[in-house]
């Protein structure tokens, strides 16, 4: 049983010692449980209901809520922990411009190299543009504080105006990028690009073998299977 | 010259055009200032005249925008931003977000154009010195005042080296302090021979910076002329627009038998 945990929370705690390096710890914690949160609801709630099992631990109704079911909740909860960690660390502590203009000198096109820069920065301006929208909100009398009940009434009313604008602000930016002669087929002659150090060309390489590696153990037996 | 002839447009998934036959010149070194009420079409003629209408936000045109003569047919967007682009009220939305400072912002466009690093650096520096906003080079460009933004996105699109410079109601989302800010450099901007298409609510901007005055009503033009007249014309109120202040002022003054600001020795 424990043999489905160890891996996911070795690897957690890698991400979170990175994210305490790079000084975003506190931040990735928080935006990993509020995106693990919603999955980890319905999760335990379906596999600890309905997961067969011989260990009955508690009968709610019709419903057997068994320890393997219990088991099973536990490991995909810190397999998508150990996953939105590591996606997350890799949104808080990247330099949107180094990847952009990273992945450009490496020969992708500016334009998908801008749409993954991009991605990144969404997130951080619909959150900065969510807080104009609520404040403009409280303002007129919008109670966002207080208990859970009353702080989703107060988060509900935001969730329209948020998505509306940011996809006005979609169409808005795509037209200044075009002005800008974003769309122009060809390399640009880039002012600047990270710096490629040789302890990260190392670190690079490493866990592309070790990726290379846990597949080809995956292939050929040598790695359990997921429960 | 860029030209508009009998331009009728109609957006995409609309049943009727919103422009109407508009016949309108843009002559290099001009400033041309186009007003109207709300809903008159004063952003459609800025996107059809940059070509953004319908390369870009599709629609049907009918009629032909032309520059040096020549129809715009054909070209691409990128093609055509070398003669001709345009700004928008939203300073934020005419960032990219992924330039660490203003100077690469503003540098963006060039490097866009495939310019070369020597050639990319002197159209940045010259852009920023035209709108006198180099001491914001270093500034991180989503940290600046809505004044500030919207001068380095005028910035970035005179880096791209344009003949004709459309600006569609960049005051619109500004307070005092910043539309000040933006009039000064377009007053700065114009003193360099580009030619300039302000569409603005804001007459006050527009009276004393335009050479011509442009009124759109319906999609149609209802009124060309000189700034001065056109702005002093009565039937503006009709159409939606406020007169400046100097001529409302002015009207006040006479409907009360009072002296005038020349006869009261105010400068002009």
């Amino acid at each position: 049983m424990a043999g489905g945990y160890l891996v996911p929370m070795a690897l957690i705690v890698i991400v979170l010692a990175c994210a305490a390096v790079a000084g975003v710890l506190h931040r990735l914690v928080r935006v990993s449980l509020v995106l693990t949160l919603p999955i980890a609801i319905s999760v335990i709630l379906v596999s600890a209901l309905t997961r067969p099992g011989e260990t009955v631990l508690l009968v709610l109704g019709p419903f057997d809520i068994t320890l393997e079911g219990i088991d099973f909740a536990g490991q995909t909860l810190v397999r998508l922990f150990a996953i939105s960690t590591a996606i997350g660390l890799f949104t808080l502590a990247t330099d949107p411009r180094a990847f952009v203009f990273d992945l450009e000198r490496r020969g992708l096109s500016p334009r998908f190299a801008f749409i993954a820069a991009a991605t990144i920065e969404a997130v951080p301006a619909m959150a900065a543009r969510a807080g104009v929208i609520a404040a403009a909100q409280r303002s007129r009398g919008l109670d966002t504080e207080g208990s859970l009940r009353a702080r989703l009434r107060g988060v509900l009313p935001l969730v329209g105006p948020v998505l509306l604008s940011s996809l006005t602000e979609v169409e808005e930016r795509s037209l200044a990028l075009e002005v800008r002669a974003f769309g122009r087929p060809g390399r640009r002659h880039l002012l600047w690009w990270p710096p490629d150090r040789p302890l990260e060309r190392v670190a690079r390489w490493l866990l592309v073998a070790a990726l290379a590696g846990l597949v080809a153990a995956r292939l050929l037996g040598a790695w359990p299977p997921i429960p | 010259m860029l030209e508009l002839r009998g331009a009728t447009y109609r957006y995409a998934g609309y049943a009727r055009p919103v422009l109407h036959e508009v016949d309108l010149a843009l002559r290099d070194g001009e400033i041309v200032g186009l007003v109207g009420g709300t809903e008159s079409g004063k952003s459609t003629i800025c996107l059809v005249a940059s070509g953004l209408a319908p390369l870009s936000i599709g629609g049907e045109l009918r009629g032909e925008v032309r520059i040096d003569g020549e129809p715009t047919a054909g070209l691409s967007v990128h093609e055509l931003a070398q003669w001709v682009v345009i700004g928008f009220q939203n300073p934020a939305t005419q960032r990219s977000g992924v330039a660490a400072t203003v100077f690469e912002e503003v540098a963006l466009g060039p490097m866009n154009l495939g310019l070369p690093v020597a050639e990319t650096l002197a159209r940045a520096r010259r852009a920023l010195a035209t709108l006198r906003i180099e001491h914001l080079a270093d500034r991180d460009p989503a940290r600046l005042s809505g004044g500030q933004g919207q001068l380095v996105a005028i910035a970035g699109l005179l880096a791209m080296g344009p003949r004709h410079v459309i600006l569609d109601e960049p005051t619109a989302q500004l307070d005092p302090e910043g539309s000040n800010l933006v009039a000064a450099a377009l007053r700065d901007l114009a003193a360099t021979g580009a030619a300039l298409l302000v569409a603005e609510q804001r007459t006050d901007l527009l009276d004393g910076l335009c050479d011509r005055v442009v009124v759109v009503d319906g999609g149609r033009i209802v009124l060309d002329g000189p700034a001065a007249a056109t702005l002093e014309d009565r039937r503006l109120e009709d159409w939606g627009v406020e007169p400046p202040s100097r001529v409302r002022l002015a009207r006040a003054l006479a409907a009360r038998g009072l002296p005038s600001l020349a006869e009261l020795g105010w400068p002009a």
